[in-house]
């Protein structure tokens, strides 16, 4: 099959352009998205890391019951078979007839009474996932989990998996974050607890944020992910503030805000050690805290030159499948010292800021959508010494890089720390054999 | 309930079946989806991806195209896609979206055509049936569609039908399947869609006979028998060795098949009447012995087996659990479509 070369634009060009005119070969919604096991990320959030059934179980104790068309629940037969997800999801299926009348909507309660009925020990809660045909039905959900709710005597809530409104002003992913805290109910604060809100999965156990969050008198820090049993779940409204670690979740948090009056906090995850700090230092001015986050940014910093030293002026090839902005992880990079050859990534409004600098620091630098069509003519052309991110690992198979998308979460410096750990490891394991 | 799973996972659904049998003509791949769907297939039913490449795509439906019926966008998204990729037909494959919403998939198809001048090829599959319906359209449409002229008999030639990594649980099924019927005596034996290109599709019609190894491939051979008047015979030539290594030890034993229908038959052709065959999948009734089975869902499994013991059950790992009060023994015969395991020694 010979077609047109694969579509990039470098920094310098999409900068001129600017944040409105982005050409519309970046543009997911204008083009057919392309399917390779690059993109499997993006195409079924659900077939590897976290999608909203797997992240909708985060509720400790809860089963979900997928009530969709077959085809739906198939990817979930690998994570049924897990430790973690084994008997935790159960299925009704739609026929022909279900998906255009909706009468499969009657035998919801009756289906969550015999799950339930089924558990070896009775469910926490009853996540019930529905999918884009009852998006185009319209379903009222709510009425639907408050009708199950009594009949079988579990709270029952819904998780929409609505992948048709992925770019959307509510996208699934940010929909599931708000069901799996619904169940939070309100209580008295307690000035010394504080959950962070935005992964699925803990941060890095060696993360700074709790030892800073420690620093400031904060002794309760809850994440979801820990909770063990679901009355810790439950204490998670004791909180006197959340702190937001990914935008997806702030949706969820303006819904405590609202219901339980907790307020939040935004941090982003960046790799640029200044950001981190500068970061920290409005955390501890808007929330009251002191603390002192010296060493850790000395000990990212020194992980940095470390691997400079050793490797010298690396050139990367940065991908988006990865537990980072691949244009922010660019940029930081460049700023480093580092040049970066090729970013394969989802431009937005959100991280245009990123190729304006990029452009000022590394304007040759091309930018790839994966999701384009002309993607499936990708040569490797230029070589990069590394490559970070699962997607640029399958265009560069023979260059030495990391997936950097583990289930445990990096974040802040303990997160450039780890990266730049891990770059060094690899190469220098690379280069003993 | 009927249609509640709360012991087994749902088994691959049509829009993968006819992915499976498309996979590798060279074709344009356009799952009409939000992406989810193509992630599924991908990511789940077709092991090929992961090793070799394919203009599989995802229409990206967004909620404004369902809403507003939006068919020319995905015709001009898909002929910017041919153009991008050079390749020589596409095919438009549905899912519980334009399942909904009622996509008239005749008009996609005569638009597409139209507008790109190449062939198009559409299936409608809700999402909603099993794989063996999908890759029995999929065949049927390859067929209508490519295979246009009658040619002269190739004494010698044959193709076989019914042959996916779904069905037989190997990324190579089709040389493994071809292999095996060259060895009874066949010069120039291919698998429509599996290890062949779209010129043996192109050039069916000068087979001297076509074998059908699953349901999913009779209507194909049908409608080859009434066009061009091609024989074909029903035939599972190959099976696992591992499980040809048991099949002597079941001798006068009560033996359930629980498989795809030609291969139980297989089972039961080698082994002796004392074999059931049972499926969730597609059983031809005309090819059904006295006792089998076509399971209609979760619970009716389950109280079969309330009902029946069995000295040996082959069948896919993932029923073991489910069978082990009924069988004295559990023999394990991947299916693909069922688990989404390969046969053992196979890897992506």
């Amino acid at each position: 099959m010979m077609g047109k070369s694969a579509y990039f634009i470098t920094a310098k060009e999409l900068s001129a352009l600017g944040r409105d005119r982005i050409p519309s070969e970046l543009i997911s919604a204008s083009h057919l998205i392309y399917s390779s096991p690059a993109t499997l990320a993006f195409n079924s959030p659900g077939a590897q890391g976290f999608g909203v059934k797997r992240a909708g179980l985060a509720v400790p104790g809860s089963v979900m019951l997928l009530v969709a068309p077959r085809c739906c629940g198939r990817n979930t037969s690998a994570l049924g078979t897990d430790g973690a997800y084994a008997d935790r999801f159960f299925y009704l299926l739609l026929d022909d007839t279900d998906i255009v009348t909706g009468r499969h909507l009657m035998r919801i309660p009756e289906a969550v009474k015999e799950v339930c009925n089924s558990c070896e020990t009775f469910p926490s809660a009853v996540m019930i996932c529905i999918t884009c045909v009852d998006a185009l039905l319209g379903t009222d959900m709510d009425r639907v989990c408050r009708k199950a709710s009594d009949a079988a005597g579990v709270p029952v809530v819904p998780c929409y998996m609505y992948a048709l409104t992925r770019e959307g002003r509510v996208p699934p992913m940010t929909s599931v974050r708000k069901s799996v805290y619904s169940l939070l109910k309100k209580q008295t604060k307690k000035p010394e607890s504080v959950n962070l809100l935005g992964y699925f999965s803990p941060l890095r156990d060696d993360s700074e944020l709790y030892d800073l969050l420690r620093q400031g008198g904060l002794k309760n820090i809850r994440e979801i992910s820990r909770c063990q049993d679901f009355a810790e779940y439950e204490k998670m409204s004791e909180a006197n503030f959340n702190l937001v670690l990914n935008p997806e979740a702030r949706y969820a948090a303006l819904d405590l805000e609202q219901r339980l009056e907790i307020p939040f906090i935004e941090l982003t995850r960046v790799y640029q050690i200044e950001k981190i700090r500068n970061q920290y230092r409005l955390l501890a001015q808007s929330a009251g805290l002191q603390f002192d986050d010296s060493a850790y940014y000395t000990e990212a910093e020194n992980a940095v030159k470390t691997c400079l030293k050793q490797h010298g002026t690396l050139s990367f090839s940065v991908g988006e499948w990865s537990n980072a902005d691949p244009f922010e992880l660019s940029l930081a990079l460049l700023r480093y010292g580092f040049s970066v050859k090729e970013i394969f990534g989802t431009i937005g409004s959100g991280n245009f800021v990123y190729v304006r600098r990029i452009a000022e620091l590394s304007p040759e630098t091309k930018i790839y959508s994966n999701l384009s069509p002309s993607m499936i003519s990708y040569k490797e052309e230029d070589h990069p010494d590394f490559v970070i991110g699962q997607d640029a690992m399958y265009y560069h198979p023979s260059v030495p890089g990391i997936r950097w998308n583990g289930e445990a979460q990096p974040f802040g410096y303990s997160g450039v720390t780890a990266l730049f750990r891990e770059i060094s490891e690899t190469l220098n394991g690379r280069m003993s054999k | 309930m009927k249609m509640l799973l709360k012991r087994l996972s749902p088994f691959a659904p049509d829009h993968s079946g006819a992915v499976s049998v498309l996979f590798e003509l060279g074709g344009l791949i356009v799952i009409c989806d939000a992406g989810g769907c193509t992630g599924n297939i991908c990511g789940f039913d077709e092991p090929r991806w992961f090793t070799s490449k394919c203009a599989l795509f995802s229409a990206a439906l967004r909620d404004m195209d369902a809403i507003l019926g939006r068919d020319e966008h995905l015709v001009k998204k898909t002929a910017a896609a041919l153009e991008d990729t050079g390749a020589e037909f596409s095919a438009l494959i549905s899912t519980p979206v334009p399942a909904v919403i009622a996509t008239d998939f005749h008009a996609l198809k005569r638009m597409t055509e139209r507008r790109t001048g190449k062939p198009a090829l559409t299936i409608t599959a809700a999402g909603t049936g099993l794989y063996d319906s999908g890759a029995e359209v999929a065949y049927l449409e390859l067929m209508k569609t490519f295979a246009k002229e009658k040619l002269p008999v190739e004494p010698g030639r044959a193709g076989v039908l019914g042959v996916t990594p779904l069905d037989f649980s190997r990324v190579d099924a089709g040389s493994v399947v071809a292999e095996k019927l060259r060895n009874s005596g066949w010069k120039q034996v291919d698998c429509y869609g599996m290890g062949s290109g779209l010129e043996f599709i192109r050039t069916a019609s000068a087979a001297e006979k076509n074998f059908v190894a699953a349901p999913s491939g009779l209507a194909a051979a049908k409608y080859l028998e009434k066009t061009f008047g091609t024989p074909y015979e029903i035939c599972c030539p190959y099976l696992p060795a591992a499980l040809e290594e048991e099949l002597p030890s079941l001798q006068g034993k009560k033996v359930l098949v629980i498989h795809q229908q030609f291969a139980g038959n297989e089972v039961r052709k080698r082994v002796g009447d004392n074999v059931t065959v049972a499926s969730f999948f597609r059983m031809e009734k005309d090819l059904m012995q006295p006792g089998d089975v076509a399971f209609a869902g979760e619970e009716a499994f389950l109280e079969y087996f309330k009902e029946n013991r069995f000295d040996v059950v082959i069948g896919d790992p993932k029923f073991k659990r489910l069978v082990a009060g009924s069988a004295e023994r559990f023999v394990p015969f991947c299916h693909f479509a069922v688990s989404g395991q390969l046969e053992e020694g196979q890897t992506i």
